[in-house]
C-alpha cells in the first residue's frame, strides 16, 4: 500500500493573525515537500508551528499566502477548500477519538460509500497494520494511552490521505512508551511511503523522525534542511541554541578568523573589521588539559555513564563544556587550559544569524 | 435538577478492608428508610383485590398508561429539541446576548410549571382568555386560537418549563466538548452540518440522556398542570382516587403500575448509555471556535426570545401585573393577606421552615451513602447508593400514598403532622443531595485526609478541619437543589399536610384553581422569587454562569 503517489505541498508566505491569544500567529511561512517525505515541524510552545499544521488542515483560513497540493490551490486569497474535501489526515494532539464509537466504528468513519464486506476487510487492513485487530469493539475510554495514538493513527490514515499531518502525537504518552510508539510509528509511515508533517517541540524527537526539519521562533521559519544541516549548520543563533546544547563563546573578528578567550579560530568570515561575533561550540568541540597556568577552572563535573562532561569557569567569565573519557577524572577546582579541538569549521554567529562555518 | 453527575472524579480508593462497620450500618439504615415506602407500595399494589385490578385492567388502566406515555414522550422530545437547540445557540454560535440568555434560559426552573400553566391558562383560555379577548376586540370578531386544554397544551407548557433540565446539561456538555473532536471529523470528510449529527450530538449523549430522563421522570410525577389543563394521567388519577373517592386500593394499583413504569425508563436509561461513556478530559482542552450564524442570526435570535418569552418573562410579567393589581386593591389586599386565621407570613413560614428542615435532612442522611459509596466503593455500597436514588422515580402522589398507609399504621403520633411533609420531600428528593454529596467527596483526593493524619490530627479532628471545610459548598449545593424543589413540591404536600396547614405552593394552588388568579399571584411571585434565590446560587457554581 502507498499513499500519496505524486502528491507535492507547497507553502508560500503563508500568514495568520490571532486576535485572542489562543493560537500563535505566523508571519510569511514557505516551503516545499516531496512524496514520501516527513517533515519535523520543531520549536518552542507557542512558536506557530501548530498554526501552520492547522492551516494546512484547513481548519483556519490564512490571512495571506497559499497552500496547494498536487498542484491543487487549496487555500489563496481568493479560493478556501473546507476541510472534508482536501482529502488530508490529521492526528491530533490528544488523539480525538469519537467517544460514542468502538475503535473498529472509529476508523471507519472515514471511509464511506463501501459495501459492508469491502469495509471490514479495510478496516481490519489498517487495524492490523498496527496490531489492533483484537480490540476491535472496544470504546476509546477502554483503551490505553499507546492504544489510543495508535488508534488515531490508522483512522487519519484509512481513507488514503494524500498527507499527513500528525500534531504533537506522542506528547500525551509517557517517557517509555513514547520512545517504543515513535519508533513504531515511524517504521509504519515510511512502509507505506507516507508524506507527512508532525508538530514537535521536542529536538531530539525531531532529529529522529524527520527526514527534514523546518525550525520556528515567534511565527517565523527560522530554518529547513536536513537534520544534519540544522544540526551542524545553524542558520542561526536561535537554532543552534535549540537544536544542541550549544555554549555561545564571544570572539572579535581579526584577519586570521576569529580571537576567542580560548585562542585563535583560524576560519574564513564572511564580515570584515572587527566585529563582535559569537562561536558556537558544543562539548565535543572543545578539551582541556590540566595546566597550573591554564585559562579556566573545573566548576563541575557530571557523569554521562560512557564519558564525563565537565564544566569549565574561563577567566573571562564565560562558561564552556568538555566532553573527556569516563575514566578522565579531575577535581573540581583544577586549574586547566581549554582550547577548541574540533576537527570540522564552527559555525560563528554575528547579531544572531550564521557568518560562517558548517 | 443534577448539574455534576458527569464530572464525578475518579480518584485512588482507600483500602476497602478498613470499611468501618458503623458506616455501613448508617448508610444501611438510610437506605432502609428510602426502600420502606417503595417496597410498600409495591407489596399494596400486589396485595390488592383481584376485583379492584380486574375493574382497573378493564377500565382506566389502558388509557391512563397510554395518555402518560404519550404526554412523556411529547415533552420529553420538546425539551430534547428546544433544551439541545438553545444550548447550541448560546454555547457554540455567535448569537448576540448569550451572555444574558444563558441566565435566563436556566431561570424558568425556578417557575414551578403549574403556576406557568395558570399564567398560560388565563392568557389563552378560548372563552375569557386575555388573549382571545384583546383580539375579539381588535378584530371584531371571534379569533380561534389553539387551546391550552388537553394533551397540547399540557405538552406546550409542561416543555417550557421543563427544558432547562436539558438545556443545563446539555450546554455544560457542550463546553466540555473538545474542539478537536468536531475537526478530526472535518479532517476526516464531514461537513460541519454532517458534523453536528455524527459527532457532536452523539458525543453529547450522555448529558442529553441525563436531561431526558430527569425531563420524563418528571413528567410521571408531574400533578398540578396535568390537572389544571383537564388531561387526566396516572399521577392526577391517583390524586384524585386519594383525595376525593378514598379508594386506596385502586390507587395502590396505579402507583405500582406507575412506580414500575418509572424504573422502567431508569433502567432503559442506563442500558441505552452503554458502555460509549466519555472518555477524560484531555489535560490541554481547547474549546471549539464559535459557529458564525451568518444570515441565520435573525431567525436565532426570534427563536430564542420566544423562548425565553413564552418560559419566563410573560410569567413573571403576568405575576407582577396580578400581584400589582390585587396589592392595590384594599379588599383584594385583605383577602391575600388574611384568610380566616390564617396570614401570608404564615404561609411563607410554612413552605421555609418544610423545605429547610428537608434540605438539612436529606444533606445529613446522604453523608453516611455517599462516605461509603466514593470511599469504599463495592457492590453493597454501590447497591446503597442506587437505592438512595430511585426517589427520583417515586412521583409526590407516590409517596404521599405510602406514607399516609404507612404512618397510620406504624408511627401514628405523627400522623396529621406537618413532619410527614417533611419526610415525603426527604423521600422524593434525597437523590439530589446524594449525588451531590457523592460528587463533594469525589472531588476531594484521600490524600489530603490522609496528609492531616500525618501531621498528628485524628480521624474525628481531619473530618472537622480539612473534609468538612472542603466538601461544605459541594453539600450546600446539594441542600439548594432539595430545598429549590421541595419549596415547588405540590402534590405530596396537598395530601399530606395536617388541615390548615398552607404552604405557598398549597395556597396558590387553592387559590387559582377556585379562580381567584390576582389573589394568587403574590405568593406564587414570592414562591418564584424563593425557589431563584438557591437557584442562582446553583447556576453560579456553574462554570458557564461565572
Amino acid at each position: 500500500m502507498t499513499i500519496g503517489t505524486s502528491a507535492a505541498l507547497e507553502v508560500q508566505h503563508l500568514t495568520k493573525r490571532f486576535l485572542s491569544a489562543q493560537h500563535a500567529a505566523i508571519k510569511d511561512i514557505s516551503f516545499e515537500m516531496e512524496n514520501g517525505e516527513m517533515l519535523a515541524l520543531v520549536g518552542p510552545s507557542g512558536c506557530g508551528k501548530t498554526t501552520t499544521l492547522r492551516l494546512i488542515a484547513g481548519l483556519e483560513r490564512p490571512d495571506a499566502g497559499l497552500i496547494s497540493l498536487d498542484g491543487q490551490v487549496l487555500a489563496s486569497e481568493t479560493k478556501f477548500v473546507p476541510p472534508e474535501r482536501r482529502g488530508i489526515g490529521m492526528v491530533f494532539q490528544d488523539h480525538a477519538l469519537f467517544p460514542h464509537l468502538t475503535v473498529f466504528e472509529n476508523v471507519a468513519f472515514g471511509l464511506r460509500g463501501r459495501k459492508p464486506a469491502e469495509l471490514r476487510a479495510a478496516v481490519s487492513e489498517m487495524l492490523h497494520l498496527v496490531g489492533m485487530e483484537s480490540l476491535a469493539n472496544r470504546y476509546p475510554h477502554e483503551l490505553s494511552g499507546g492504544e489510543r495514538q495508535r488508534v488515531a493513527l490508522v483512522r487519519a490514515l484509512a481513507p488514503r490521505p494524500a498527507l499527513l499531518l500528525l500534531d504533537e502525537p506522542f506528547s500525551s504518552l509517557d517517557a517509555d512508551l513514547r520512545r517504543e510508539v515513535r519508533e513504531q510509528v515511524r517504521g509504519i509511515l515510511k512502509s507505506i511511503r507516507a508524506t507527512v508533517i508532525f508538530v514537535t517541540h521536542d529536538q531530539e524527537e525531531a532529529l529522529y523522525m524527520g527526514d527534514r526539519l523546518a525550525v520556528y521562533q515567534r511565527g517565523r521559519l527560522e530554518q529547513i534542511g536536513t537534520p544534519e544541516e540544522i544540526f551542524h549548520s545553524s542558520a542561526t543563533r536561535f537554532v543552534a541554541e535549540f537544536m544542541g546544547n550549544s555554549d555561545f563563546l564571544q570572539g572579535r573578528v581579526v584577519p586570521e578568523g576569529v580571537r576567542t578567550a580560548v585562542g585563535l579560530l583560524s576560519q574564513a568570515i564572511g564580515i570584515n573589521g572587527s566585529n563582535p561575533v559569537e562561536v558556537a561550540l558544543r562539548a565535543d568541540d572543545v578539551d582541556f588539559e590540566v595546566d597550573e597556568t591554564g585559562n579556566a577552572v573545573i566548576s563541575e563535573r557530571f557523569f554521562r555513564g560512557a564519558f564525563n562532561v565537565y564544566r569549565l569557569l574561563l577567566d573571562s567569565g564565560q562558561v564552556l563544556h568538555a566532553f573527556k573519557e569516563h575514566t578522565v577524572i579531575l577535581p573540581v577546582g583544577s586549574r586547566v587550559r581549554a582550547y577548541i579541538s574540533a576537527g570540522h569549521p564552527l559555525v560563528v554567529f554575528h547579531e544572531g544569524r550564521a557568518v560562517s562555518g558548517g | 435538577m443534577q448539574l455534576t453527575q458527569i464530572t464525578r472524579l475518579t480518584l485512588p480508593r482507600w483500602n476497602a478492608a478498613r470499611t468501618s462497620p458503623r458506616l455501613i450500618m448508617a448508610a444501611g439504615l438510610v437506605a432502609l428508610f428510602v426502600a420502606v415506602p417503595l417496597v410498600y407500595i409495591f407489596i399494596r399494589a400486589v396485595a390488592a383485590e383481584p376485583e379492584a385490578w380486574q375493574r382497573l385492567l378493564q377500565t382506566r388502566l389502558w388509557k391512563l398508561l397510554g395518555n402518560t406515555l404519550i404526554l412523556a414522550l411529547a415533552v420529553t422530545s420538546g425539551a430534547l429539541a428546544t433544551g439541545v437547540s438553545m444550548a447550541w445557540l448560546t454555547e457554540r454560535t455567535d448569537l448576540p446576548g448569550r451572555g444574558i440568555f444563558r441566565w435566563m434560559l436556566a431561570l424558568p426552573l425556578a417557575i414551578p410549571a403549574y403556576i406557568g400553566g395558570i399564567v398560560h391558562l388565563s392568557l389563552l383560555r378560548p372563552r375569557g382568555g386575555f388573549i382571545p379577548q384583546a383580539l375579539e376586540a381588535i378584530f371584531g370578531q371571534p379569533v380561534i386560537l389553539p387551546s391550552p386544554i388537553g394533551f397540547w397544551g399540557a405538552a406546550f407548557i409542561l416543555t417550557l418549563f421543563t427544558y432547562p433540565y436539558v438545556y443545563l446539561l446539555s450546554s455544560a456538555a457542550f463546553r466540555r466538548l473538545h474542539a478537536s473532536l468536531e475537526e478530526a471529523a472535518r479532517t476526516l470528510g464531514r461537513t460541519a452540518w454532517q458534523t453536528l449529527w455524527q459527532v457532536t450530538l452523539p458525543a453529547l449523549r450522555p448529558g442529553l440522556m441525563a436531561g431526558a430522563l430527569l425531563v420524563a421522570l418528571d413528567i410521571l410525577a408531574e400533578y398540578g398542570t396535568v390537572a389544571l389543563l383537564r388531561y387526566e394521567t396516572f399521577s392526577s388519577a391517583i390524586f384524585i382516587q386519594l383525595s376525593g373517592r378514598y379508594d386506596r386500593s385502586a390507587a395502590s394499583i396505579l402507583s405500582g403500575v406507575l412506580v414500575s413504569l418509572a424504573i422502567f425508563i431508569l433502567w432503559a436509561e442506563l442500558r441505552l448509555q452503554g458502555r460509549a461513556r466519555f472518555t477524560q478530559v484531555e489535560s490541554n482542552w481547547r474549546p471549539a471556535p464559535p459557529v458564525s450564524l451568518g444570515k441565520w442570526r435573525l431567525p436565532a435570535l426570534s427563536l430564542v426570545l420566544f423562548v425565553i418569552s413564552a418560559s419566563l418573562l410573560v410569567p413573571m410579567a403576568v405575576l407582577v401585573i396580578w400581584s400589582a393589581n390585587s396589592l392595590l386593591d384594599p379588599q383584594a389586599l385583605r383577602a391575600v393577606f388574611r384568610t380566616g386565621t390564617i396570614g401570608f407570613g404564615s404561609f411563607i413560614w410554612n413552605s421555609v421552615w418544610t423545605s429547610s428542615l428537608a434540605a438539612a435532612a436529606a444533606v445529613a442522611f446522604s453523608l453516611p451513602v455517599a462516605l461509603l459509596s466514593v470511599r469504599h466503593p463495592g457492590r453493597i455500597s454501590r447497591f446503597i447508593s442506587r437505592l438512595c436514588q430511585v426517589g427520583y422515580a417515586i412521583p409526590g402522589v407516590v409517596i404521599a400514598l405510602s406514607l399516609v398507609l404507612l404512618v397510620n399504621r406504624l408511627l401514628p403520633f405523627l400522623y396529621a403532622t406537618p413532619f410527614v411533609v417533611v419526610i415525603a420531600y426527604v423521600l422524593r428528593h434525597m437523590p439530589q443531595a446524594v449525588r451531590s454529596s457523592e460528587s463533594a467527596f469525589g472531588q476531594l483526593s484521600p490524600s489530603l485526609e490522609e496528609a492531616a493524619r500525618n501531621l498528628g490530627r485524628t480521624s474525628v479532628q481531619t473530618f472537622f478541619q480539612v473534609t468538612l471545610p472542603l466538601i461544605t459548598p459541594g453539600l450546600l449545593a446539594g441542600g439548594a437543589l432539595v430545598f429549590l424543589t421541595s419549596l415547588k413540591e405540590l402534590p405530596a404536600t396537598l395530601l399530606l399536610r395536617p388541615a390548615g396547614f398552607d404552604t405557598l405552593a398549597v395556597r396558590v394552588w387553592i387559590w387559582a384553581v377556585d379562580g381567584f388568579y390576582m389573589q394568587a399571584a403574590p405568593a406564587a411571585l414570592f414562591l418564584v422569587l424563593a425557589a431563584a434565590l438557591p437557584l442562582s446560587f446553583l447556576l453560579r457554581r456553574e462554570q458557564i454562569f461565572r
